[in-house]
């Protein structure tokens, strides 16, 4: 099949499925725009594979999103370090973060988690995926997608119980002030 | 207060898919993308050079200890910067390059772009970009030396160099960001590149931005028809502080692993930002020229 046949193909397929698979990049990737990249880089390497084009890409684009954003993060993780320190020497305003809803910050904090424990978590929270699905997308055995999901879990228990330490930190501060009627 | 971290996850999730859009013509964008990397990759089989000379240029660009905190602090700094420049700038680019994938233009101006390459004797060998067919704003392809043009639809351009894909077009020939203050801002925040000093161009002491070396395993087809198996890329902007827009992107492209020598080779775009007249605003657009043949895709050209 010719290449404009086969992205005109693609199109038609992305215009059913692609806010799905975006979703699922951006989730994995951090960012909306990261997921866009993320997930043209997928496109891009299912077009390069001529025979997986005919039939359903969907599964195919699916584990490429996996793959390419657990590559994408190994890459980053030692900017991400050079970041976190940086970040650690701004001021924060307490009224910046009066507030903050736990939910979005969950979203945030799956960030900060090695990219297996997030991958697992987006398959399993956002795909709905169960353990062996899981396992047989990223390749891995069900033992490591239980122990990924559960170190996940507490990763983000923990983050998510410092945010809200935080908070509450905040708003009685804001109170003190008078800055929280 | 206790926390049902898998509840807050979920609706978390929810709310964030809630803010993605739909999105269009990411299989064009995608094809386009492999397409220029093609020509990268074509480029870099043409101009062969040794190994030990390609292995040099190769320098990680992360420093260590003291040294990459400071450079943290650079590209921070030019991130809060580049921020401030986000506002639009409705200038033409006007892009030369010359190097390992033989001389080029490039003209941009909004979702306008005309990428043309020409032959050691300065004909036209090929164009790319947009064209107005009907009226309508298309991607087009033609090539003069058989004298035919197809339908290339058009992409958005890579967004930041964050992604393998985006770093790999920067590596190819053209400029091929359509924002750059806000493609700059996203590469590096996202770490794909950092800030690496300063360099003199044109009377202007540019900011130079290096992208993080990307490597590639050649497609079977790609790597028999060049004997190596691996690419490796590699690109460097240099962009003006005031402004936040780029005087030169070089990219550099490097096969190896293969039974043949090495090749190595490099590109330079030297860019200038033009008033948007009538005449500039023209060049950004590609014209097939009268009696050329429509075939139905770039494949069959």
């Amino acid at each position: 099949m010719a290449l404009d046949q086969r992205v005109e193909d693609l199109e038609q397929f992305l215009a059913r499925r692609g806010q799905a698979l975006l979703r699922t990049a951006a989730l994995l990737a951090g960012s909306v725009e990261a997921g866009e990249d993320l997930l043209q880089a997928a496109i891009e390497r299912l077009l390069r594979q001529r025979s997986r084009v005919d039939g359903d890409p969907e599964g195919y684009l699916r584990r490429t999103l996996c793959n390419l954003a657990t590559d994408e993060f190994r890459r980053q993780s030692r900017w991400r370090r050079k970041l976190r320190l940086l970040q650690a020497e701004a001021p924060r305003s307490a009224d910046a973060t009066v507030g903050v809803d736990l939910r979005d910050a969950m979203v945030r904090l799956l960030g900060q988690l090695p990219s297996q424990q997030r991958t697992v978590l987006v398959l399993r929270y956002w795909e709905q995926l169960n353990g062996p699905e899981t396992a047989e997308l990223l390749g891995c055995s069900e033992d490591a997608v239980k122990s990924a999901a559960s170190r996940g879990l507490r990763r983000l228990r923990e983050l998510a119980g410092g945010l809200e330490r935080e908070e509450m930190q905040l708003q009685d501060m804001s109170a003190r002030t008078g800055d929280g009627s | 207060m206790s926390l049902d971290v898998e509840d807050l996850l979920r609706q978390g999730m929810e709310r964030f898919a809630e803010q993605v859009p739909i999105p269009s013509g990411l299989a064009h964008r995608a094809a386009r993308a492999w397409r220029r990397r093609r020509l990268a990759i074509r480029a870099a089989a043409v101009a062969g050079t040794a190994a030990a000379s390609a292995a040099a240029v190769f320098v990680a660009t992360a420093g260590s200890g003291a040294g990459s905190a400071i450079q943290a602090h650079t590209t921070a700094y030019v991130v809060s910067r580049v921020e401030k420049a986000l506002a639009g700038q409705h200038l033409v680019l006007r892009g030369h390059t010359s190097g390992g994938w033989g001389p080029s233009i490039y003209w941009a101006y909004g979702p306008r772009n005309r990428f043309e390459e020409f032959t050691g004797s300065g004909e036209p060998f090929l164009a790319d970009g947009t064209a107005l067919i009907g009226g309508k704003l298309t991607g087009v392809y033609v090539t003069y030396y058989n004298r035919k043009w197809s339908l290339l639809p058009e992409g958005a351009g890579p967004t930041s160099a964050c992604s393998r894909t985006g770093a790999l077009e920067m590596a190819g020939p053209a400029a091929p960001a359509r924002n750059w203050p806000a493609f700059i801002h996203a590469t590096l925040a996202c770490g794909a590149a950092t800030v690496t000093g300063h360099a003199w161009i044109g009377g202007v002491k540019t900011v130079r931005i290096s992208g993080s070396p990307v490597t590639e395993r050649l497609l079977p087809g790609e790597a028999r028809a060049i004997h190596e198996k691996w690419l490796r890329s590699q690109w460097t902007l240099y962009v003006n502080p005031k402004t936040y827009l780029p005087v030169r992107l070089s990219g550099s492209n490097y096969t190896y692993g293969g039974p043949m020598p090495s090749s190595y080779s490099t590109g330079v775009t030297d860019i200038r930002w033009l008033r948007p007249t009538a005449a500039n605003i023209a060049k950004t657009l590609v014209t097939i020229p009268p009696g050329f043949g429509h075939v139905n895709s770039p494949a069959n050209q």
